[in-house]
């Protein structure tokens, strides 16, 4: 056994993402109306002097009254010092609209980088004086319209890095030895506990792991509590869940003991966050992509898409996740049954999801104006048919996928098989047994219809609650049947 | 100590039970004899909270994993065959944009795909199973341009059943429904294409916006010979109407295309 001191992070901060994803800045919000009041502000023309370095990003946002208001805010959540934000706005509500806005404008990448004012260095300085503030690459000031002076040349202190990161991993260490603690006293007071029905309850827990950094448990606890009273039998669901929690808080404590790519996940699984930069840097798996199916889940104040891809070459599932907020647009930019070739860059430890850095349709080529519908292809009847398994088989992969990691939530798998009614719920089925279906009833009667009760290739994701049919490999078309993000959250694509 | 649970799935229900109550007022139930008990066993778990909390992970973990398929279960009596063709997913497809941007057109599709000896995809029987299932006249048009099909899939889908049962009447299925159009513009309805654009476009460029549903029943109900030189004309003109309507046009046009006989 190696020693107990935490491998993860390896190398130095510089691993941690430092350009926050949407979720993040939904996470920071007081509320989801508040990012939808943030919404409409986070254009480029609604802002003035715009601009971003490692630690701040700034601006001024041009409202209704005669004076636009200064705002800031500290993203240095990677120097382990937590966010923070300045505006000069009379809202008491922290962090205000305009907070929000400039971190949404920032993420989706309409705020260049750029020198700090002396504002913002002053603000910043005063904050933390002894934080780093890494140098920016671009200092042309031109490109703000800010004719402020340049800023001194930031310090590079290496040792204040490498504090930040030991910061940031004790925080992260406290956070997951007080969940085990939490979990422990649930234990002891039990299932019934009538606090467990109240969403506060894991709000609270959610909220302190955010804290903690480890915002993939927290979202974690969130969909745990959507689980309390969801079924007759959700005291079983959510006791499986909170054991699951209970091994990431154990993994999350003992990465230094894990074996390199369990490390990796598990540090993913906590909520270790990595640069994209870092994921694009790896070797990439190119080959020819078959979009197999697509599912959209509504996770708080967050629609999450996946999208599940398989290679043709290799065999290897790949996932593809995109975000959107209150009005925001998901990734359309996959359409089921196409194939394209591209470069995926996995995240560390061999991971399921991954980044795209190019992409090009080998086949088909869109006709038709909806992403619902895709032209007969051959090629990709051909390896739905091929790469079709049989129920016993998706069993089989499904379950040595869950065993390397079992915090797993999602997986895909390609079966041959029929929908059919029995025991009273709707299974896919084979000669070699039958899968419960979960899902909404326009996918699973779409599955009924295509098939007409013969065996058709499907596309599912599992879950531990059930199948999802997300799509439908015909002869001449593939159907598009995941769930679908509720249209009047998302905005257009 | 209790004794040790016989499989699995009886160990896994203690284990739920003890945790509904809580391990204040129920000891930790012991894992079968086996590698998970003795990965339980092998931690130091002095609190009774922390050793269910371990044996929790260890079964959930292992439940999930051994994850086997149910016995397998008997198909579905399939619906009677029919032996028309599918629509083509370009046909779905516009289908969709139809419901979206012109449902005054979705009668005239659903019939073309009746009349053109076309059978409805899955997607869209489902989609308009539900959209149709409180109004008799296009749900009877849905079942004619679904076939054995539709039945077939309300009757294992409740929610996609029809809702009351009211009567067709006769030949309602069969004929597309009236939309209004003043006299004055109702003798375009059956002239060429020439004279319908001379007629037609003098006309948008003066109306106000207030006039829209007219010239939309308009172009839904003439003859689809004149659509096309109907839509170049309209979105020559520079206002909001006309181009408007110059997309219905190719919309309609495109549609009735697409579902030609075949």
């Amino acid at each position: 056994m190696r020693g107990s001191t935490p491998r993860h992070p390896r190398n130095t901060v510089r691993r941690v993402e430092q350009r926050w994803s949407v979720e993040q800045v939904a996470a920071v919000a007081p509320n989801a109306a508040a990012v939808a009041s943030a919404e409409p502000l986070a254009v480029p023309r609604r802002w003035a002097s715009t601009g971003c370095d490692a630690r701040a990003v700034w601006g001024k946002c041009l409202g209704s009254g005669a004076e636009p208001y200064d705002t800031m805010v500290d993203h240095s959540l990677a120097d382990g010092t937590g966010a923070a934000w300045r505006c000069s706005c009379p809202s008491r509500r922290r962090p205000c609209k305009h907070a929000l806005a400039l971190l949404l404008l920032w993420v989706r990448g309409g705020v260049p980088e750029a020198a700090p004012p002396p504002a913002v260095v002053a603000w910043i300085t005063g904050r933390t004086p002894h934080q780093v503030v890494e140098p920016v690459e671009t200092t042309d000031t031109t490109e703000t319209g800010d004719d402020s002076p340049p800023a001194p040349p930031p310090p590079t202190d290496r040792g204040d890095l490498d504090r930040a990161r030991d910061e940031r991993v004790a925080r992260m260490r406290a956070g997951l030895t007080e969940l085990d603690r939490w979990l422990a006293d649930r234990m002891r007071t039990g299932l019934a506990d009538p606090a467990l029905a109240r969403y506060s309850t894991w709000d609270a827990l959610a909220a302190r792991l955010v804290d903690a950094q480890a915002g993939a448990l927290a979202n974690r606890v969130r969909r745990l509590a959507g689980l309390v009273g969801a079924s007759p039998g959700w005291h079983a669901d959510v006791l499986a869940e909170l054991g699951l929690l209970h091994l990431l808080a154990q993994a999350g404590l003992r990465l230094g003991e894990l074996p390199d790519g369990l490390a990796d996940r598990a540090a993913t699984a906590v909520g270790w966050q990595v640069r994209h930069a870092d994921v694009l840097a790896g070797v990439p798996d190119t080959d020819d992509w078959f979009v197999a199916g697509r599912s959209d889940v509504r996770e708080d104040r967050i629609e999450v898409r996946r999208v599940w891809l398989r290679g043709v070459a290799t065999g290897e599932w790949a996932m593809v996740l995109s975000f959107a907020a209150y009005q925001q647009s998901l990734d359309d930019s996959f359409t089921v049954g196409a194939v394209v070739r591209a470069d995926f860059h996995r995240y560390p430890g061999r991971s399921l999801r991954v980044l795209v850095s190019r992409t090009k349709v080998v086949e088909p080529v869109e006709t038709t104006d909806t992403p619902k519908v895709v032209e007969p292809v051959e090629t990709t009847e051909t390896i739905a048919a091929e790469v079709a398994t049989t129920v016993a088989g998706a069993c089989d992969a499904i379950g040595r996928a869950v065993a390397a990691e079992p915090w797993l939530e999602r997986y895909p798998a390609i079966i041959r098989a029929t929908p059919t009614f029995a025991d009273g719920r709707w299974v896919l089925t084979d000669a070699t047994g039958s899968l419960a279906l979960a899902g909404e009833v326009d996918g699973r009667a779409t599955l009924l219809a295509a098939s007409a009760g013969a065996p058709v290739a499907i596309t599912v994701e599992w879950t531990p609650r059930g199948v999802v049919p997300l799509a439908v490999h015909l002869a001449d078309r593939t159907l598009d049947i995941g769930p679908r993000a509720d249209p009047s959250f998302v905005g257009a694509a | 100590m209790n004794a040790p649970s016989e499989s699995a799935a009886e160990a896994w229900a203690e284990l739920v039970t003890a945790a509904l109550l809580g391990t204040d007022r129920r000891p930790v139930p012991d894992l079968p004899a086996g590698a998970l008990a003795d990965m339980v066993a092998d931690g130091v778990h002095t609190d009774p909270a922390d050793r269910m909390l371990a044996a929790v992970a260890a079964m959930a973990v292992a439940r999930r994993s051994a994850f086997v398929p149910l016995p397998p279960a008997a198909s579905l009596q399939p619906p009677e065959p029919d032996p028309r063709p599918i629509i083509p997913a370009v046909a779905a497809a516009t289908w969709r944009e139809i419901v979206a941007e012109w449902p005054v057109l979705e009668d005239e599709w659903t019939l073309a795909v009746v009349h053109g000896g076309w059978q409805l995809a899955a997607d869209v029987l489902v989609a308009t199973l539900a959209r149709h299932r409180t109004d008799p006249v296009r749900l009877a048009r849905v079942g004619r341009a679904a076939g054995p099909l539709a039945a077939w899939v309300a009757a294992h889908e409740p929610a996609l059943a029809a809702t009351g049962r009211r009567a067709v009447p006769p030949g309602a299925v069969e004929a597309l429904p009236d939309l209004p159009v003043p006299p004055e513009l109702a003798e375009l309805l059956a002239v060429d294409a020439h004279t319908f654009v001379g007629a037609l476009v003098p006309r948008v460029e003066v109306a106000t916006p207030s006039l829209k549903p007219v010239f939309v029943n308009l172009l839904a109900r003439c003859r689809p010979e004149v659509l096309a030189d109907t839509a170049a004309a309209l979105a020559t003109q520079p206002f909001g109407l006309a181009l408007a309507l110059a997309d219905l046009c190719r919309l309609r046009s495109r549609m009735l295309d697409e579902l030609r006989p075949r």
